[in-house]
């Protein structure tokens, strides 16, 4: 499956090592790092897939990933953090859409796997039920 | 004997009136026949009402008149076999009807041939005496009620030689030492004997200059036991302002001083948690990047066996950081218990058969269940309760590398508490090390990274519980955990 995914992380690295990830599973990205920049992308482009960092500078992750939503339902935000499993925020950015999160405790291959997990289940269920608002998709 | 003249009678009665005592002399049968003025003005009746009575109607007020007559013959006796002076307090009603306390002084008036002839009272009126005595006693005794009830203090006082001469108020409870085995010891009988020789003669000084004196310090008990008190000391002077001693008042702040170390605790091991989660967090990030690069490398075909092999070391020792940082993460988490009823048992039960997934030493142990049948459930988080559980269980295991018993005893304590005791019959915890058990970072194991205890401690807080450790070198430890009831 390729996809046409947005990386979000102020961390250089960390952008670049997705984006070589990503690239390997044929997907075409593009990386940015701040929330600000992602919201102005968005409405330029179009996107299957975010992945966005929780912890950034300007507005927060949550933040953006709020917005991203109400901009752009259909696309299918992933939410990356630092600080392994946090349930509160994991709680409220399901709340605010998002279909998962990927840890950067996690190893390459259990990234990838939980990306390719979440990218299909979230399709499948909009393909599922089209007429659904976009919160259906966000469990 | 001269008889008397009429001016001698007028003397006389001139001196007994003026006299300021009653004066009353009455007959062998009990007739009045002298009394002075006093009388009729304390008594309610005037002394021409008198003269002529029967002088028990007067004394014994408030008597029946078989216990008056009884009375009566007890006097008549006394004063006929003895024959000499004697006392006795008898009450009278004034003219208002209210009683009054007179003294009575006895003496026998004996004719010439030593028969008696009749009997000559005195009395002193002791009514307001008595009524300060008895207001003075209440005094007294309030006062000893006061001191006796007061628990947490003790006050003693010490002479300038050091010696103890008072030990009242709280003393006995507090040191554990009789009034008797103390009295007149040293005052350093009392303190440990650094400080008995270092910190009293600098206290004692400083009371000397300044007056008064107030420090913490460790006292001892007649058990040898030290605890924490306040102590004031202060200067005892005699009436003319000489210094004679020092007064010494203590508080006993065990309790308080306990307290103050958990909060001490509790603040430190939230402080260091911020700490762990901003590091983790930090760490995190390049620590992605470096075993995702590694990752990527190690797919790669074309690396040679030996470059396979070294990128296989770095990528093992950056997965050790990965799983340090997460344990930091686990213990700095302040997540909310998602609290519902539990039962203890089940819950130590449910972790029981997980053991098997650890590498354990390879030892015989013996696993000892002692569950409480009536243990009412209680609030909690389940998942993170086993955590706390399986950590224990494993601690005990390593304990035990030559095999041993494990015990698990819950108990109910009075529906307020579930206690659960987990104890090993291993190698134990030096008592240097029991003080930091709970710490981050802080492990007695090989190879330990610290955080499983101070984890669980925090598991523990969070359910509004309590976790202690008793451990004894080569006997075993035992961890106590008490949850509230739901």
């Amino acid at each position: 499956m390729s996809y046409k995914v947005l990386v979000v992380d102020d961390e250089a690295p960390a952008r670049d090592l997705f984006n070589d990830l990503l690239q390997k599973e044929n997907c075409t990205v593009s990386c940015v790092a701040t929330g600000e920049e992602a919201l102005d992308i968005i409405q330029k482009e179009d996107f299957d897939v975010v992945l966005l960092d929780i912890k950034l500078p300007g507005i927060s992750g949550l933040e953006a990933l709020k917005k991203i939503k109400d901009l752009k339902p259909n696309i299918i935000v992933i939410m990356i953090t630092g600080f392994g499993y946090d349930e509160a925020l994991i709680a409220k950015s399901k709340e605010y859409g998002c279909s998962g999160y990927i840890g950067k405790n996690m190893t390459i291959t259990q990234i990838m796997t939980s990306f390719r997990f979440f990218t299909k289940t979230a399709q499948e269920k909009r393909k599922n039920s089209p007429k659904k608002s976009i919160h259906d998709y966000t469990d | 004997m001269t008889p008397f003249t009429q001016e001698t009678e007028k003397l006389f009665y001139r001196l007994i009136d003026n006299a300021n005592v009653l004066v009353l002399y009455f007959d062998v049968d009990g007739r009045v026949c002298i009394c002075n003025k006093r009388i009729g003005q304390i008594s309610a009746k005037k002394r021409e009402e008198l003269i002529g009575e029967n002088w028990f109607n007067l004394l014994f007020h408030g008597q029946g008149q078989a216990m008056k007559q009884q009375m009566f013959k007890a006097l008549m006796d006394d004063s006929i076999t003895y024959k000499r002076p004697n006392n006795f307090e008898g009450l009278i009603l004034d003219k208002d009807n209210n009683e009054r306390l007179i003294s009575w002084s006895i003496t026998p008036i004996l004719t010439e041939s030593k028969n008696l002839e009749g009997i000559l009272l005195i009395g002193n009126d002791i009514t307001e005496l008595r009524e300060r005595e008895a207001s003075l006693k209440k005094i007294d005794e309030t006062l000893k009620n006061i001191f006796a009830s007061i628990k947490e203090y003790a006050l003693f006082v010490i002479n300038l030689e050091g010696n103890i001469t008072y030990y009242g108020m709280g003393s006995e409870m507090l040191f554990g030492w009789q009034k008797q085995e103390i009295i007149f010891k040293h005052i350093s009988a009392l303190f440990t004997e650094e400080d008995a020789k270092t910190k009293l003669p600098l206290l004692l000084e400083q009371v000397k200059q300044s007056g008064k004196y107030e420090t913490e310090i460790e006292l001892v008990k007649k058990d040898s036991s030290s605890f924490p008190v306040i102590l004031s000391a202060s200067q005892f002077l005699d009436t003319e302002g000489k210094l004679t001693g020092y007064i010494f008042i203590t508080k006993d702040i065990t309790e308080r001083k306990k307290l103050e170390y958990q909060i001490f605790q509790a603040e430190k091991l939230a402080a260091i948690g911020q700490l762990a989660a901003g590091m983790a967090h930090e760490i995190n990030n390049p620590l992605f990047v470096i075993s995702g690069r590694l990752e990527m490398l190690l797919e790669q075909e074309r690396i040679s066996e030996k470059l396979k092999e070294d990128l296989g070391i770095i990528n093992t020792q950056a997965d050790r950081i990965r799983k340090l940082v997460d344990r930091l993460l686990k213990f700095s988490r302040q997540t909310t218990p998602k609290f519902e009823a539990i039962n203890i048992n089940d819950s130590i039960e449910g972790v029981l058969p997980l053991l098997s997934y650890y590498k354990l030493p390879d030892a015989k142990i013996e696993m000892i269940k002692d569950f409480a049948k009536d243990l009412p459930p209680i609030k909690g988080d389940l998942n993170q309760l086993q955590e706390v559980f399986i950590n224990l269980f494993l601690n005990a295991h390593q304990a035990m590398p030559q095999g041993g018993k494990l015990t698990v005893k819950t108990s109910n304590l009075q529906n307020q508490y579930a206690e659960v005791r987990i104890s090993d019959t291993g190698c134990g915890i030096a008592l240097q090390n029991l003080k930091n058990i709970f710490m981050p970072f802080f492990s007695t194991k090989k190879g330990g990274t610290g955080l499983g205890l101070s984890i669980c401690y925090n598991i523990i807080k969070n359910h509004n519980g309590s976790i202690d450790i008793e451990s004894q070198v080569n006997k075993g430890t035992t961890f106590i955990i008490k949850l509230p009831c739901a």
